[in-house]
Parts: structure tokens; sequence; C-alpha cells
């Protein structure tokens, strides 16, 4: 549509709600308050008793006290966060490029025609669809040491003479949880720069083929540029999803073998809910959202910024 | 459209099956371990089809006939058995929890959106930007806080504390997704509603949301789909057995050091089919969302 078209659209438009008055604007906030207010009980109140919380000490066993930022102190200088989130870096510097990858290569192959692609265009969700508690107990039938069944599949082949460990050897158990993550992420990822994909004008290819481009230079100089914002949505969007994956590390190794996968949101579950060790959780949580909070602020500038907000003046 | 060169066709067709076989297998792998005995699973050296398949473990966690091959090896396994019958129950639970989510999304979003959308009121756009911005917090920093606040209302098992949280935490999408499209809604009708003295709710109501029955549709499915999948929350909200929702139940399975797998597999395999059912639409919903975002 074309700009002019779209003011003449919404001049008469201005008017009219000019014209009601505030009994208008009125039933507007009505309209919204129940959201707003469930979401502002919801998220301010516990933000606050999260950081309420992070400045005592309280177990079972201890009435709470007051302890100022001593959480945190402990919380940051316990070999175990600087292992948790060394590993944390680790994942999250392997999975966000290898998805973002992954991505665009899926994407190209689902934009292009072959038979059978609306079955694994829709097929391709459900990776992403099924609970990730399901997708942990899978993929850990898979690696089991034991008995699972890519040691099975892979002997009966010939391709092994002995089971492997995969869940219990540290390398094999971080590369268990990289698989598994980019396989329950790859889905959105791939969806969401294929639609980027198709909103790129046709054109532009032709031009650029009449030019004499070939399929790479069309690749770098047409299809990159144009899906770029989506590209930095989807790499931040993944970073956030490996900052904060939980229930894979839960499900498939449960931290280990030792602490080989223990992220750093596996520790705070831990922390909290085994150790029960509340203060220390909330302080552990609360320096995640702070660190996390670097990459929304990236996310949020990446945005245009209509995509949030359509100006309401 | 160019016709494809062999070399090309070639690539995009192994790309596709190459594809195919990553995103798929695992689920043929568990349908086909669903129908195994648990001594074939676990033989070694491996041999899965000893026995011809059967629909004893799915049998079991319907009627609680324990399957053949279980007396047979003298293996009783009670402990797993008692949790796998609970599967049923539990995605009662998923089901019921992740429903009213559904409804509640659809009820609140479209009023909250209309509004966003439609109507000028003080505040709107920081009010907006505050409901999406909610979403930015990460889950662990408000889970423990949520944890206490639950326990202090007396509200652990209960459906409530679930159907609360999940709301909250599908709310924002679903008003962001709903306000997008109503404002794409040719705002001429409303004009003539209006001028003709319907209120904003009268025009909700008889235009706006049967204008809107596919997205309505889609954004309410998501919504069910995302409650129906989460887990962190359910983890320490639902602690007795009956109102476990699948994915705990699913998760406490699978830490089980005395699982069947066999049974886990029909598990899952049964666990997973309002996922399969829901995919087209929530898929369909997703791209026109997508597609419909980027043209302006």
């Amino acid at each position: 549509m074309g700009k002019s078209a779209a003011v003449a659209r919404a001049k008469p438009r201005r008017n009219a709600t000019r014209r009601s008055g505030d009994a208008h604007a009125r039933t507007g906030l009505l309209m919204a308050a129940p959201v707003l207010l469930l979401v502002a009980l919801f998220t301010l109140y516990p933000f606050g008793r999260a950081i309420y919380e992070s400045t005592r000490v309280s177990s079972p066993i201890f009435p709470p006290e007051y302890v100022g930022l001593e959480n945190y102190r402990d919380v940051i200088s316990s070999r175990y966060f600087v292992s948790a989130a060394k590993t944390t870096l680790l994942f999250t510097a392997i999975t966000t490029p290898l998805l973002v990858v992954l991505g665009v290569l899926v994407a190209l192959l689902l934009n292009e025609r072959f038979i059978g692609n609306t079955v694994l265009r829709i097929g391709m969700l459900l990776p992403w669809a099924v609970p990730a508690t399901v997708t942990g107990v899978i993929w850990k039938w898979i690696f089991l040491d034991s008995w699972g069944a890519l040691n099975a599949v892979l002997y009966s082949a010939g391709v092994i003479d002995s089971y492997i460990a995969w869940l219990t050897t540290p390398k094999l158990a971080m590369m268990a949880v990289v698989i598994v993550f980019v396989w329950s992420q790859l889905p959105l990822a791939a969806i969401f720069l294929l639609a980027a994909l198709q909103s790129i004008p046709d054109d532009l290819y032709e031009s650029a083929a009449l030019d004499g481009a070939s399929a790479f230079g069309r690749f770098w100089a047409v299809t990159l540029p144009g899906i770029r914002p989506m590209l930095v949505i989807v790499a931040l969007y993944e970073l956030l999803m490996a900052i904060t994956n939980f229930d894979i590390v839960y499900a498939l190794t449960q931290g280990g073998p030792g602490s080989a996968t223990t992220m750093l949101t596996y520790f705070t579950w831990s922390e909290s809910f085994k150790q029960l060790n509340l203060g220390r959780g909330s302080a552990l949580a609360i320096v995640i959202a702070l660190g996390s909070l670097l990459a929304i602020l990236l996310l949020i500038r990446a945005m245009p910024r209509d995509a949030l907000v359509e100006d309401a003046t | 459209m160019r016709r494809q060169s062999l070399f090309r066709r070639i690539l995009i067709y192994s790309g596709a099956m190459l594809l195919a076989f990553f995103c798929f297998s695992p689920f043929v792998l568990v349908m086909i371990g669903s129908t195994l005995p648990e001594v074939n699973l676990i033989s070694f050296p491996p041999n899965w089809f000893a026995d011809p398949p059967s629909l004893a473990n799915f049998n079991y966690i319907f009627t609680g006939t324990i399957p053949e091959s279980y007396q047979q090896r003298g293996a009783l396994r009670t402990m797993i058995s008692n949790e796998v019958r609970n599967v049923p129950r539990s995605m009662f639970n998923s089901a019921v929890v992740a429903t009213a989510v559904m409804i509640i999304n659809l009820v609140l979003g479209s009023l909250a959106a209309y509004a966003f959308a439609r109507i000028r009121f003080p505040w709107r756009r920081a009010a907006f930007t505050f409901v999406l911005m909610s979403r930015l917090i990460p889950i662990v920093a408000i889970a423990v806080p949520y944890y206490v606040i639950v326990q202090r209302l007396g509200l652990l098992n209960s459906y409530w504390a679930l159907i609360a949280i999940y709301s909250v935490l599908t709310l924002p999408f679903t008003t962001l997704v709903l306000t997008l499209h109503f404002r794409a809604l040719p705002p001429e009708i409303d004009e003539a509603a209006q001028l003709e003295g319907a209120s904003p709710w009268r025009i909700l109501r008889d235009i706006t949301i049967p204008l809107s029955l596919p997205n309505l549709v889609g954004a309410g499915l998501f919504a069910f789909m995302l409650s129906y999948s989460e887990f962190l929350f359910a983890l320490f909200i639902t602690t007795s057995s009956d109102r476990r929702t699948l994915p705990v139940l699913l998760g406490s399975l699978s830490t089980n050091t005395d699982v069947s797998w066999g049974l886990l597999m029909a598990s899952i395999t049964v666990g997973i089919i309002p996922t399969l059912l829901l995919a087209t639409p929530v898929w369909r919903f997703m791209i026109r969302g997508l597609t419909a975002g980027s043209v302006k």
C-alpha cells in the first residue's frame, strides 16, 4: 500500500476519535485493564520479591535474616558459579552461530520448489512444538550409554565395536545437549528466516541475474541484505534461548556428568529447589537477569521501532 | 520460474532428505520403541525385533493389563508401571490448564488488543510497551518468587496457580498478535458502526471478532500449545501425582532409574498426539502472522 493511501485512511479515524470524548477513553482503559493488572501483578511484584529474597538468608531450618549483598558475593565467587557461567558461555557461543547458519540453509532449502515441501514445512514445526521434557526424554533414549538407540543402530550397522558413553563423557554430553538444543530450536529460526526470504521482491534477483551475478553473488548481494534484520532478531532470540535453556538439560543430563553440562539456569534451579537456598537462588536469578538484559537491549534495538509500537501521536 | 538444473535438483532433494531425517527420525524411533517389549530394547547385542511388535505397552497405560513380556521374564517393574499409568490423567491436567489459559487469552487478549488497536486512551503507548516488555524478564528471575507466592496462598497443586501463571506468560504475545491484526482491519467499518451509535464493546463483539476468527483460533491454539508444554513452573507447583501435568510426569519418568523404556516411549507417543494435531493450524497461523507483519 502506498504511503498516501495510508495517510488518507488515517485522517477520518483521527477525527472520529477526537469527537468521541472521555467516555471513549475510559472504555479503552477498562478494556485493557485486566491484562494490564494481571501482567503488572505477576511481573512487578515477583521481580521486587526476588530482589528482596536475594538479600536475605532463608532456609527451612533458620528464620530469614537480612544479609545485604552477601548472597551475591557468595554466589559469584563460588567456583560452581564460575564453572556454570563458563559452560553457559561455551554453549551459547556454539549454538547461536550454528542455529543462524543452519537456519539460513534450511530456509533457503524450504524456499525452493520440490515435492514434499509442504509436508516438510509443517513437519519441521514438530521438534519445536513438542514439550521440551519430551524432547529430553526422546533424546536421552537415543544417547543412552547402555542401550540407547544410537548405540544400538551404530552397533548393528557395524560402525562401532562397543557402545559409546555419550552421556557420561563430559565432551560428548555437551555435544549431545547442543544437538538436542539445535534440534528443538532450528524450526523456529528457519521459519522466521523463511518468512524474511519470502518478503524479498523477485525483481531484485532478476536484475542481479541480468547484471551477471552468480548464484553465490546473488545470495551475497540480494539475499543476505534482505534478511539481515531477521538474522539479527533470530541470532539474539537464540542467544536468549541458549542462556535461559533449562528443560533439555534437566531431562537429558541433569547437569552431568559432574558439572559438565550445568549451566546457569540449571545451577539456579538446583540452588533454589534442591538445596532449598531461596536467597542464593534469587541472587543468581537476578545476576542472570542482568546478564540477559544486555542481550535484551540489543534485541530491542535490532527491532524496527514500528514493529513494536505504532506511533500513537 | 527457471527450470532447475539436475545438479541443483540433486542438491535440493538430498538436503530435504537430510533435513527430514534430522527432524523426524527421533519420532520414528520412539514409535518403533513404543511397540517393543523392554527386554528386546535393552538386549545386547541389540535385537529389537526378537518378538513381533505389539500394542501391549499402550494397553497397559490405559487398562493396567501388564504386558506379557514382563511376566515371562519375571522382571515386573512396579514403580515405573504405577507412574506410567498416570499418563492419561496428566494429559487431562495439561489439557484443563491449557484450555483455561486459551479462553482467558482470547477473552482478555481481544479486549486489550481492541483497546490498543482502536481506542485512544491516556498512556496507551506506555501500557502497550509495558505489556510487551514484561515478557523480557527471564523466567528464572521470577520462578522463585512465584513459588513463594503460590505456596503462601496455599495454591500448590492447584490448577489455578498454573492457569494464572501461564496466562501472564502468554497474554503479552496474544495481545501483540491480536493488536496488530485488529489494526490491519479496515477502520471504516468501525467508524460506520460508531456513527450508528454502537459502543466499542458491541463493535468488538459483533464486528471485529467475527472478522478475526481465524486469527483468534490461531492465537488461542498457540497459547494452548505453550501451556500444554510448559515445564519449569509446573514442576514446582504440581507435586502430587493427581495434579502433575504431562511434561512434569514425563520429566519425572525420564529421571526414574527404574524406567521401562518401552512404556516410556508409549507414554510419549500418547502424550504428543495433541501436539501433532495442533501442528498444522498453529504453523499456518505463524506463517500468516509473519508474512502479514512484513507487508506494510
